[in-house]
């Protein structure tokens, strides 16, 4: 307990600027490759992450919303939608089956035992995040109607 | 413990000098609830009406050092239903230390990990299952390159703040073949993993001191087509349940599941089949069967669809892969299958246009059907006709008739063991039948705000018969929502209402939120793995921030 005051008290007194940071972890693409997070968002690339599951309701309502626009926007901004299921291995079989069923066009990373999700401290999904050079510019916890809407908003901020 | 915190600190301090990029990073999570009595649902609240599980996790990553901690705190007591050991601790639950330098990535301290899809092994962490079995020693992985990964494992199981009395040791290896082999039209890789468990036999020299399981992999891509086979084989060990040594005699173990994909744009095919049998593992033999999932090695969930709504998940399978001989019930596993289907019809047709997207699923889960004998041996069949457990067909029909209103139809055919859904021996207690149809609508309003309203039927003539549901959700603003909720048992005895309000807001990486109402008795289940919780009453509070 101790320690863990100390600890507190010494972050305290840091200048450290953490909340923007993207975590750095390896993932596994469909076909077993595996990517580093880093190279996502890294030169100047906009990534959009997607933090969903196959038994998340509002993650694939998210998901499905944004399917609606993806060419029209990409169209005018130019990012990629990473969608990170975090499925595991109960449900990670379904994950192929169900993106190319409903016909998205994401890009489709793995983070099978939640390891990127830990270290987002992300205890609920959907999380959406924007990323540019490793840099996090936007975060929204939870799908309601409409919040797509909100992402474009933010994604027009930043070609301006 | 000590010596590592003040290396970390050391770091820290040391770095903080440097021009080293640096992050800090972390979370809390706090979820609170306070009981109260209710006598219309006979629930008395425990001496600790508040309780309380609280996490708070803070990392610190320096270049190719990334180090942290986890703080937890059940004050005064955990959540219902969580494991008691939990109960009226706190501490610093678990630290790491990670470094990767060239081919190797070496952890010390408590790291979570999964071999293949974690039949054999599964160290994670799920907060509201209430289970952490990280394990506390040391991991090193070695990638040579861009084919082959390798990891090693040794340590010890964290059993609440304590730890496991075993040590564990494992070994895994992946192999990407396409480039060995020069594939250009199949994606092909192969793995294969063993994990030994070494744990005192001094009661005993019966007991085997050593057991280890060993599994092997296949993952093959081909065009359109997935093909994907684990088996793993458990070493003999002695029969416990539930914290009692059954039998000395000793039966080993098997696990094999294979899954098959087919998948084009607009249409996705899945299939997955399954057969275990004597296979559990976990840190401490006498853990067996433990209803808190504490202590497990291997993780083997249920393979049915995950269902989201109030009253689709009254009936829900859990997996029985446990050896069980007693003078009630014999059953040596399960074996069964599920299959996934997606379709989404094409922009030109009629159902297209109103952007019409199926998802069905079909799962049938059963004994593995054995023979007992009088020496508590037995003789299986790889399937054969043993008691069913569970058949579930469900179908979910997705439209967006507009860009301001969708609905999701889901309708549910699933009938289930009673032994599985409400406790007791397998097999014997007949079945529950039910049906339950499930209409959700989500409406967009102008600036930001939008409702959803589910409305849910459970038909049955078993068990507490019939139900209703209700919920309505308004959405202030992609932040801020409220809702309504009430599942009524009206074809049961106590006629009991199952109401719940409240809301949630969230702004960047803060969430809150708080609900007032009744919780329904039975398993919560996350990821195929289910925790009981009993019925309550009263307020939760749940906020999460992430920095």
């Amino acid at each position: 307990m101790k320690h863990f005051l100390l600890i507190t008290i010494l972050l305290a007194s840091f200048n450290i600027n953490s909340q923007n940071t993207f975590a750095d972890v390896t993932l596994k693409t469909l076909n077993g490759n595996e990517i580093t997070t880093k190279s996502l968002s890294s030169n100047d690339k906009i990534a959009v992450i997607s933090l969903w599951a196959t038994w998340c309701v509002p993650c694939i309502k998210e998901l499905d919303a944004i399917s609606e626009f993806y060419d029209e926007w990409r169209d005018e901004i130019d990012f990629k939608l990473y969608a990170i299921s975090t499925d595991d291995s109960r449900t990670i079989k379904r994950v192929k089956a169900m993106v190319n069923g409903k016909g998205w066009e994401y890009e489709i990373l793995l983070d099978t035992n939640q390891e990127l999700q830990r270290s987002l401290g992300a205890s609920t999904i959907p999380l959406t995040l924007i990323v540019k050079n490793n840099k996090i510019i936007y975060r929204h916890t939870g799908y309601s109607s409409g919040v797509e809407y909100e992402l474009y908003d933010e994604l027009k901020k930043l070609i301006k | 413990m000590k010596i590592l915190l003040n290396t970390i600190i050391l770091i820290i301090y040391v770095n903080s000098f440097s021009q080293i990029n640096e992050t800090i990073y972390g979370s809390l999570e706090s979820n609170s609830q306070f009981l109260q009595d209710d006598s219309n649902l006979g629930f008395n609240s425990p001496e600790d009406s508040f309780r309380s599980n609280n996490y708070f996790q803070l990392n610190y990553r320096s270049g190719n050092i990334t180090a942290g901690i986890q703080y937890e705190s059940y004050l005064p007591s955990a959540l219902l239903g969580y494991s008691p050991n939990l109960n009226n601790n706190n501490k610093i639950a678990s630290y790491y230390f990670n470094v990767k330098k060239g081919f190797s990535d070496i952890t010390v301290g408590y790291f979570y990990e999964q071999f293949g899809n974690g039949l054999i092994f599964r160290a994670w962490e799920n907060r509201q299952l209430g289970i952490n079995n990280a394990i506390k020693g040391i991991k090193f992985k070695y990638k040579p390159n861009s084919n082959v990964k390798l990891t090693g494992i040794y340590g010890q199981q964290r059993n609440g703040f304590e730890l496991s009395g075993s040590t564990i040791q494992a070994i895994n290896a992946d192999i990407n073949l396409n480039e060995i082999l020069n594939l250009s039209s199949i994606d092909l890789s192969i793995g294969s993993s063993l994990v030994s468990r070494y744990q005192d036999n001094s009661v005993s020299n019966d007991i085997p001191s050593s057991v280890k399981s060993i599994s092997g992999r296949i993952n093959l891509i081909a065009g359109n087509f997935t093909f994907d086979i684990e088996a793993v084989t458990k070493d003999s060990d002695i029969l416990a349940n539930e914290g009692e040594l059954i039998s000395n005699k000793l039966y080993d173990g098997t696990a094999i599941q294979i899954d098959l994909g087919y998948s084009i744009k607009g249409l996705g095919i899945n299939s997955s089949l399954r057969r275990l049998e004597n296979f559990n593992f976990y840190s401490n033999r006498l853990a067996e069967g433990n209803i808190y999932n504490q202590q497990s090695l291997s993780y083997t969930p249920a393979l049915t669809k995950q269902q989201d709504y109030l009253l689709t998940n009254i009936y829900v399978y859990n997996s029985q892969p446990r050896l069980v001989i007693n003078s009630l019930e014999k059953r040596s596993g399960e074996v069964g299958s599920q299959t996934d289907l997606y379709y989404s019809f094409k922009k030109e047709t009629l159902f297209g246009k109103y952007k019409t997207k199926i998802a069905a699923n079909f799962s049938y889960w059963a004994a593995i059907e054995s023979n007992f004998y009088e020496d508590e041996s037995y003789d299986v069949e790889f399937i054969g006709h043993g008691n069913r457990y569970f058949r579930d067909f469900n179908i979910e029909i997705k439209n967006r008739w507009n860009n301001k209103f969708n609905t999701a139809i889901t309708i549910v055919d699933v009938i289930i063991d009673k032994g599985v859904a409400l406790g007791g021996p397998l097999g014997v207690q007949g079945d529950i039948n039910a049906k339950i149809g499930v209409i959700e609508g989500t409406y967009r309003y102008e600036n930001g705000k939008s409702s959803r309203t589910v409305i849910q039927h459970l038909w049955t003539k078993e068990d507490k018969r019939n139900w209703a549901a209700f919920v309505h959700e308004y959405n202030f603003s992609s932040s801020f929502n409220l809702f309504i909720a009430d599942g009524w048992n009206y074809g049961g005895e106590d006629k009991t209402h199952y109401y719940n309000f409240g809301g949630s807001y969230s702004k960047n990486s803060t969430r809150l939120s708080l609900n007032y109402g009744r919780q329904r008795g039975g398993l919560i289940c996350v990821g195929g793995v289910c925790r009981f919780v009993p019925e309550s009453n009263g307020f939760n509070l749940n906020l999460n921030y992430s920095f």
